[in-house]
């Protein structure tokens, strides 16, 4: 119970540490690496409260999408000018040291939280707070109800995805004109007469240049 | 096995959103046909919530989805005020050219939100209908994305509600912690008294839907977003989601946390006495007609949340009278506004309608029936709309709600008064053009007519809203 509760300390002093960090810091590339931390850290919590699933689902869609796009486009935008001192600059890039730190934590993190799942599962699993049948994985008991009792809330979640695909379409979606677009039908029932124009040329008449 | 019968509606509309996306993604310039079909599927949906006895009560989806006289008669404003308002803005999408498929798709889109929402009994459920028919409302407000304002009053409007629905999330995640339930009845089961946590999340929820209904103090996105939103879609905004969210605040007070009810009272009284203050005084400086409607709407939102503030059946039942009676009037207006056309061009300042009786008799009779029912003078509509709250509000002798209410009636009474005096005794200006599509006309002349002979036979409303009985 001790380790456990130590674990948890460690790890939301971390996750509160670095949410914080993520608005205080000016450097808008360490903001988004404490971002990352911070989604690492709480799957790493969600994990060590036996909701294995939930903290996989955190890590794959928000470390590596959500933050991961977050990522390219700070670093796209160049927001403070530090394209050129990326890594090459003649100035010591500041990005290294804290992405250094960052990923030290992560790496112990894991082999915590991962390790302590593969090599001693009753440890976690013991103290899990959720009142899950230990027999039957997340996944498992999430799809049961996921298609049954909640069905209606999946289905509506279903539609918002949907209004947002099309409000997104409708906001940033130009007709440009003077686009040359291949058109498959007019190039197939083109005929011979469209192209070619025979023309009777008069013989030894010459061409009148001078008109 | 889930009774979906009672869902019908819903899934109608739902489909038909699909189908109509299809249909307008496949067939070119369908904008027209797919405006149309709308309005013909919503009436479909009309139909089929009419199909049904609606004064069944019963649950779905393990006690999460409720259908009750509430639910399908705020369903039936709904849907019907969503037909009126997409009939009154026919002309005006093609004239600014925004009439794309997309524009109908999402106006049935938010109204799938909102129906979800009247009838969620779940938080769950609740924040999903609430996020579906706001991501639409986002959209719609920034639709006219050439034009500045438009654009800015969307975004901001996105910026505003997206953080109120974070704090309404977190009041939603105190209230399950603290209660261990997202369900209202198992919650109404569990608390008994109140703890600090319970009343932090019950705050941090009235914030996030007052600032949906645009109450004091979380109003400051209503009047930048009404004006600067294409006027369709101001119509739209300032009637539906209040409808959807009053009623939200209905379910959510009385059914969950009605055991706290001191908790929660305090601060509806504060929200209802601030909006109704705020809402008289600060309308009458503007210069815009948008504007003004928006001020004017955060202080009718204070005489509907001064209904719900007294904890009764009546008090319940005196705000959907009046949220009933204030869609029509919000039609008329509305209606109105969209009349001052002169070459394709629509005009919506104060100083326009100067000296309009002189070439428009009927547009301005229109006008000053309008306004002197939201100015609440007998014995138009509007009237009796302020007279049930006050009634209600006065049967459980809050008289200090009752006097900030009628005093905050007479400030409101100068602009609307006002606005009165420029139609009439201004110097005139130039014609408006006066072929107006049937659609408008009808709009104007059905809740003109509601307005205006409401007070023949008042009870037929009354008798239709007494059956909702929540507590």
């Amino acid at each position: 119970m001790i380790i456990h509760s130590i674990f948890f300390y460690i790890f939301s002093i971390i996750a509160v540490f670095s949410a914080i960090m993520v608005t205080v810091s000016r450097n808008t590339v360490h903001s988004v690496f404490f971002l990352i931390l911070d989604f690492i850290t709480i799957s790493c919590l969600f994990i060590m409260i036996g909701a294995e699933f939930i903290g996989m689902i955190m890590l794959i869609v928000y470390v590596g999408a959500v933050a991961v796009l977050f990522l390219f486009v700070v670093m796209m935008l160049n927001v403070s000018q530090q394209k050129n001192t990326w890594l090459s600059g003649e100035k010591n890039s500041n990005h290294i040291p804290i992405g250094l730190l960052i990923s030290t934590i992560i790496f112990f993190e894991l082999i915590i939280v991962a390790g302590g799942w593969k090599y001693k599962p009753e440890l976690l699993k013991s103290f899990s707070s959720i009142g899950v049948d230990i027999d039957s994985t997340n996944t498992h008991e999430i799809g049961k109800v996921l298609y049954t009792d909640y069905i209606h809330l999946f289905q509506l979640s279903g539609m918002i995805l949907l209004v947002a695909m099309i409000g997104a379409i409708v906001l940033t979606f130009r007709k440009r004109e003077g686009i040359r677009r291949q058109s498959y039908f007019k190039q197939i029932s083109r005929e011979r007469k469209d192209g070619v124009e025979l023309v009777d040329v008069e013989k030894n008449k010459g061409v009148n240049i001078d008109v | 096995m889930i009774n979906l019968n009672f869902i019908y509606s819903e899934l109608f509309l739902a489909l038909s959103i699909m189908t109509l996306l299809i249909v307008g993604v496949f067939k070119k310039n369908s904008s027209i046909l797919i405006y149309n079909l709308s309005i013909i599927s919503l009436l479909i949906c009309l139909a089929l919530i009419f199909n049904f006895p609606i004064n069944e009560n019963v649950e779905l989806f393990k006690n999460s989805y409720k259908i009750d006289y509430l639910s399908s008669f705020t369903k039936i404003l709904l849907i019907s005020s969503g037909v009126f308002v997409l009939f009154l803005s026919n002309k005006y999408v093609q004239i600014i050219d925004i009439n794309k498929i997309e524009y109908p798709i999402l106006v049935l889109s938010s109204i799938l939100g909102m129906m979800v929402m009247v009838s969620s009994n779940d938080l769950i459920l609740f924040y999903i209908g609430l996020e579906l028919q706001s991501l639409s409302l986002y959209v719609l407000a920034s639709f006219n994305r050439d034009n500045l304002l438009s654009s800015e009053s969307g975004l901001k409007y996105f910026v505003l509600s997206a953080l109120s629905s974070g704090l309404l999330l977190y009041g939603c995640s105190l209230i399950y912690g603290f209660s261990g339930s997202t369900n209202f009845f198992i919650i109404a089961n569990n608390l008994t008294e109140s703890s600090y946590g319970l009343t932090f999340g019950i705050v941090f929820i009235l914030v996030g839907l007052a600032f949906k209904i645009s109450a004091v103090p979380f109003h400051m996105w209503a009047p930048d977003v009404y004006q600067g939103s294409p006027t369709s879609v101001t119509a739209f905004f300032a009637i539906l989601p209040k409808i959807a969210a009053l009623t939200i605040f209905i379910r959510v007070l009385y059914v969950p946390f009605f055991n706290l009810i001191n908790d929660w009272q305090m601060i509806i009284i504060f929200l209802s006495i601030a909006s109704m203050l705020f809402g008289s005084i600060a309308a009458i400086g503007q210069s815009n007609l948008k504007r003004l409607i928006a001020y004017s709407s955060i202080g009718h939102m204070g005489y509907a949340l001064a209904g719900l503030s007294t904890g009764t059946n009546q008090g319940i039942q005196s705000s959907i009278t009046y949220i009933t009676i204030y869609l029509f009037m919000n039609l008329a207006f509305f209606a109105s506004i969209l009349m001052l056309r002169r070459d394709d061009k629509y005009f919506e300042n104060i100083e326009d309608l100067s000296g309009l009786s002189k070439h428009h008799p009927v547009l301005s009779f229109s006008f000053l029936i309008v306004l002197f029912s939201l100015a609440g003078i007998p014995p138009l509509a509007g009237f009796f709309a302020k007279f049930y709250i006050f009634t209600a509000v006065l049967e459980e002798s809050m008289y200090f709600l009752a006097i900030v209410g009628l005093l905050s009636t007479v400030i409101a009474a100068y602009y609307y008064l006002r606005l009165i005096k420029i139609i009439y005794f201004d110097s005139e200006k130039e014609k408006y053009e006066t072929n107006h599509n049937i659609g408008l006309k009808m709009s104007l002349l059905i809740s003109t007519i509601f307005i205006l002979f409401y007070f023949i036979y008042p009870s037929w409303l009354t008798e239709i809203i007494q059956n909702i009985i929540i507590i």
